[in-house]
């Protein structure tokens, strides 16, 4: 690395005074941020001179160097992308200080780290995958992803359609930020998974609070952020190839980027990305799940600019998937659903096959989007974004003659984005956010279909503001948020029976939040925060009427909905020693006008058979639980992890339980990271158990009794192999090891099939 | 201020380039079966059809519906120790489409049986149609009623879509586990008999 300029831009304030102290043994603290962000700086080297002594920050840009004698040093911080930092001190007694970096964009070439990394910075709790750990889950879905993190689980519907829930919460009441974009796809219900590639991310987040203040409506049980690496700026080409195979489904996933820059136009990057996907039918212990494979297809290509004062990139990216519905879970009526239930496993097996027929989901998604960053002063920096987003989605069902070829349900939604903020940084530790955002969203029913559509045709317009502001200290951080939204929904459609039905809604909302962090102690910190949220009732939860096969029954919504307001108080406390670690969050969300589906025991009954009557309602929901993660070093190489989820949801007006919430879940396992061997670089070997409960907390209707509780055995190992300069990455996965026949209470497929069996899953991974 | 009156200016832009919904199109419901048609035609010493014919209609114009009824006609003045030829009709009226040309049209994908007390004694059924794999389909079929056929009873039809026909036991006209060979159903409906 090239010597940095020397350049002092050093803030540094003394916290704590103190008591007197034995003469040399006096403990200096301290904390590195970024000074444009606040956000704390991992890895940077911290040397005291002349005593020669030096430390490394943690991921909270925390430090402590001990044992020091009063008396004056000189502090010297560098870190990669950042310009050196230099300073005189003077220690009479155990100290704490903030020391603040600037950027250095004028070293751009070797700036391996982002100068603008679009990071969230929040006083709620947040978990990230990354490196190794996401790149161990590559080949699944959004969703199957993202179940590594302790809280949050998987509401799916069968083997190929998942979506993720967070604290109990999922759908429309979780947010997904994909490239800084708030995801527009279509969310009605559990069998419409997110239209995304987990492909585009090199770090998934999963904020668990409900931050609404920066995100607005829905962002009520919490956010996912996929965030891509940064756009590169030196000239080389860099960039990595993926191919990974599973046995189960008999799936192969093929996967690329390429990134580069361009030698004469300093601060220009660019990247290619594409994934595709294959898969057959997936196959239980004892038989094949007929019609559940899958194709998928992705492809993403993002340009970019970074200078000192301005950077901006454009971002396009295309997603496409076709994906067959378990044949068997289509069923015509209730005593069809009924006959299953009892068969325990579906009528259909066709053995194994790559083909896809009816009942089918085609989905494709587009994205462009522009974002532009400048920094208008030192005190002030303007970030403006502009997307686009066009969802289409087919679903085939299976029908007679030439309908087999029409969708059933062919919906095309259009949004348009914008958002603006402006930082403000007045001096001192304070930081204040400003932002606007409006959202145009149209919906559209493709005629042709032959059934009256569920979703009616509709546009949406969403006007929000907000402030956040932000004190950063040493020792605690404090933050408070304000948002005002207003929202208004025209819609129209023709009801089965031929009426015309135009609505037009209008819902506004103020949200605020309140959040802390404080740090006893570089490794023993304490966050909380208080935040309220909304969601205005979705269209389907307006104009439901109709039937849902999967179900055999008939859904019907109200017109009359109110909004959904919530208020979640999230606490985490974070503690770390040598050999240990651990994360404990506890939280509570109490939802008013909680909106669900309230099956019943009524039926509605035709020449085609009874359907049961299913209706949304509106009720006080309080949700509640907590999550710990930890890890123990048993041994030099070995160590213990576990983590652990439990929530509860009640219905606070009948204190029933409310349905479809996450069963409590245990998994640990054991993992040996071993040294180089020969060539083999970095070998590791996992083990691991998942223990999941059975739901003791039933609503009070349900087709079956809640599944048996079950437990997984997996083996994981990883090894790299050095080809020349670069690195050969494999994996060896096996899920389900012991083959256990189990079913799942958030799969809604329970009632016709059992989870998939043993999955055995080679993964190779090549970097240049 | 410049900046807040240049974030209004662009928040405008984006509500001025805000694009509007269509009008909804009307969808005739394709699927829905509004009308079932039973008619049984008398069949003479030797097994030929005769003049005389008795038809019974079961029928939903909305299809599935809250508080929808289906009005279903009661099967009566079938003589015991007969023979009738049962022919099935199937309407969708929302559409104005026959049903029973698609089910023709995909005779190997679709099949009807006949369960309910009727065929416990009263009542026997034999499939007299075929799909171009030599299965049954059940639009035609003979009904024998019993000499001593008497009292009140039901029919009900079932029509399955998308089952595996090769399924043995799917020969059975009044195979009460019809789920067996998979598939959905499309019609189940019964009709009271009298005698």
């Amino acid at each position: 690395m090239k010597l940095l300029v020397a350049y002092l831009s050093l803030f540094y304030l003394a916290i704590s005074g103190g008591f007197a102290q034995s003469e040399c043994s006096m403990v200096l603290r301290g904390r590195i941020l970024d000074a444009e962000t606040h956000m704390p700086i991992e890895g940077a080297a911290i040397w005291l001179y002349p005593v020669g002594k030096s430390s490394v920050s943690d991921d909270k840009g925390q430090f402590s160097i001990k044992d020091l004698c009063a008396g004056s040093y000189v502090v010297d911080i560098h870190s990669l992308g950042y310009k050196e930092g230099k300073t005189e001190i003077q220690l009479s007694s155990s100290t704490i200080l903030t020391f603040t970096l600037e950027k250095d964009l004028l070293l751009l070439d070797y700036v391996e780290v982002s100068a603008h990394k679009e990071r969230l910075i929040t006083t709620t709790t947040v978990s990230t995958l990354s490196g190794k750990a996401l790149e161990n889950t590559r080949g699944g879905n959004l969703a199957q992803s993202l179940e590594k993190i302790s809280g949050v689980t998987m509401y799916s519907s069968g083997g190929t359609v998942s979506k993720p829930v967070i604290h109990g919460l999922h759908s429309n009441r979780i947010l997904i930020m994909n490239n800084g974009v708030r995801q527009e796809g279509q969310q009605w219900g559990s069998d419409h998974a997110p239209e995304i590639d987990p492909f585009v991310a090199d770090e998934i987040s999963v904020v668990k609070g409900a931050e609404a203040v920066r995100y607005g409506p829905e962002a009520m049980g919490g956010v996912i952020l996929l965030t891509p690496k940064d756009l590169p700026t030196t000239k080389e080409i860099h960039g990595s190839a993926y191919a990974i195979g599973q046995s189960n489904g008999r799936s192969g996933t093929l996967a690329a980027n390429l990134e580069g820059g361009f030698g004469k136009w300093k601060g220009f990057g660019w990247r290619l990305q594409g994934s595709t996907r294959r898969a057959g039918n997936l196959s239980s212990p004892e038989y094949y799940q007929g019609n559940t494979g899958l194709k998928e297809a992705n492809l993403s290509g993002a340009f970019g600019f970074r200078s000192e004062r301005l950077d901006w990139d454009i971002f396009l990216s295309h997603f496409s998937t076709q994906l067959g519905i378990l044949r068997d879970a289509h069923t015509g009526n209730i005593s069809d659903l009924n006959a299953i239930i009892e068969n325990g496993r579906p009528f259909n097996d066709p053995g194994f096959s790559f083909d896809v027929i009816n009942p089918k989901q085609q989905v494709q998604h587009q994205l462009a989007k522009a974002m532009g960053h400048y920094h208008l002063n030192k005190k002030l920096t303007l970030t403006a974004q502009y997307a686009f987003q066009a969802n289409s989605r087919q679903e085939f069902d299976k029908r007679r003659g030439d309908l087999n070829d029409k969708a059933a349900l062919d919906l095309s939604l259009f949004t348009q984005t914008l958002d603006l903020s402006l930082d403000v940084k007045p001096g001192g530790f304070w930081i204040h956010t400003l932002g606007l955002s409006g959202m145009n969203q149209v919906n559209t029913n493709i005629p042709g279909t032959g059934v009256t559509p569920l979703i009616p045709n509709y546009d949406l317009n969403n006007l929000g503001g907000f402030a956040i502001s932000r004190f950063t200290k040493a020792r605690y951080e404090l933050e408070a948020g304000l948002r005002y939204d207003w929202r208004q929904v025209d819609a129209a459609r023709y009801r089965s029976n031929g009426q015309l039905q135009e609505r037009l809604f209008q819902y506004q909302n103020i949200t605020a939040s309140l959040g802390a962090v404080y740090y006893w102690r570089e490794n023993l910190s304490y966050r909380t925060n208080l935040g309220t949220a909304w969601r205005p009732p979705s269209v389907n939860e307006l104009f439901s009427e109709g039937l849902h096969h999967g179900v055999a029954a008939y859904e019907k919504g109200n017109l009359d909905f109110k909004s959904e307001k919530a208020i979640k108080w999230i606490h985490t406390l974070a503690a770390s020693g040598e050999k240990w670690s651990i994360e404990a969050t506890g939280y509570a969300n109490l939802i008013q006008d909680y909106i669900y589906l309230q099956p019943t025991e009524n039926q509605a009954v035709s020449i085609r058979g009874s359907f049961y009557i299913f209706e949304y309602q509106q009720t006080d929901a309080l949700l509640w639980g907590g999550d710990v993660s930890g890890r123990y070093q048993l041994l030099p190489n070995i160590s213990y992890e576990a983590k652990a989820s439990v929530v509860r949801a009640q219905n606070r007006t009948d204190k029933s339980n409310l349905p479809w919430i996450p069963t409590d879940r245990l998994q640990h396992g054991l993992l040996w990271e071993g040294s180089a061997w020969g060539f083999i670089k970095a070998p590791s070997l996992g083990i691991n158990l998942s223990h999941v409960a059975r739901q003791y907390h039933m609503p009070n209707f349900d087709y079956i009794t809640a599944p048996e509780a079950f437990t997984l055995l997996g083996i994981e190992s990883n090894w790299q192999i050095a080809l020349g300069k670069n690195t050969l990455n494999m994996a060896l996965q096996v899920q389900n090891v012991l083959n256990v026949s189990y079913r799942e209470y958030m799969n809604r497929f329970k009632y016709f099939t059992e989870e998939t069996g043993r999955n055995i899953s080679l993964k190779l991974r090549y970097e240049f | 201020m410049k900046t807040y009156a240049s974030l209004l200016t662009l928040s405008g832009l984006l509500m001025l380039g805000a694009c509007d919904k269509e009008d909804p199109v009307q969808e005739l419901e394709q699927e829905v079966i509004t009308d079932v048609t039973l008619t049984f035609t008398e069949l003479d010493a030797n097994g030929n059809p005769t003049a005389t014919t008795l038809s019974f209609t079961a029928s939903d114009p909305e299809g599935v519906e809250l508080g929808g009824n289906p009005e279903i006609e009661t099967i009566s003045g079938l003589e015991a120790g007969k023979s009738y030829r049962l022919s099935l009709d199937l309407f969708n009226g929302i559409a104005n489409e026959s049903i029973t040309e698609e089910i023709e049209e995909e005779d190997a994908e679709h099949q009807f049986f006949f369960l309910g007390s009727a065929f416990d004694e009263a009542f026997s059924y034999v499939y007299e149609d075929e799909d171009a794999d030599g299965n049954p389909v059940g639009l035609l079929g003979t009904v024998a009623v019993a000499a001593n056929a008497s009292g009140n009873s039901v029919i009900r039809v079932i029509l399955r879509h998308d089952l595996d026909k090769s399924n043995a036991s799917a020969q059975n006209p009044n195979w009460a586990e019809y789920e067996q060979a998979g598939g959905e159903t499309d019609l189940d409906v019964s009709f009271p008999v009298q005698f």
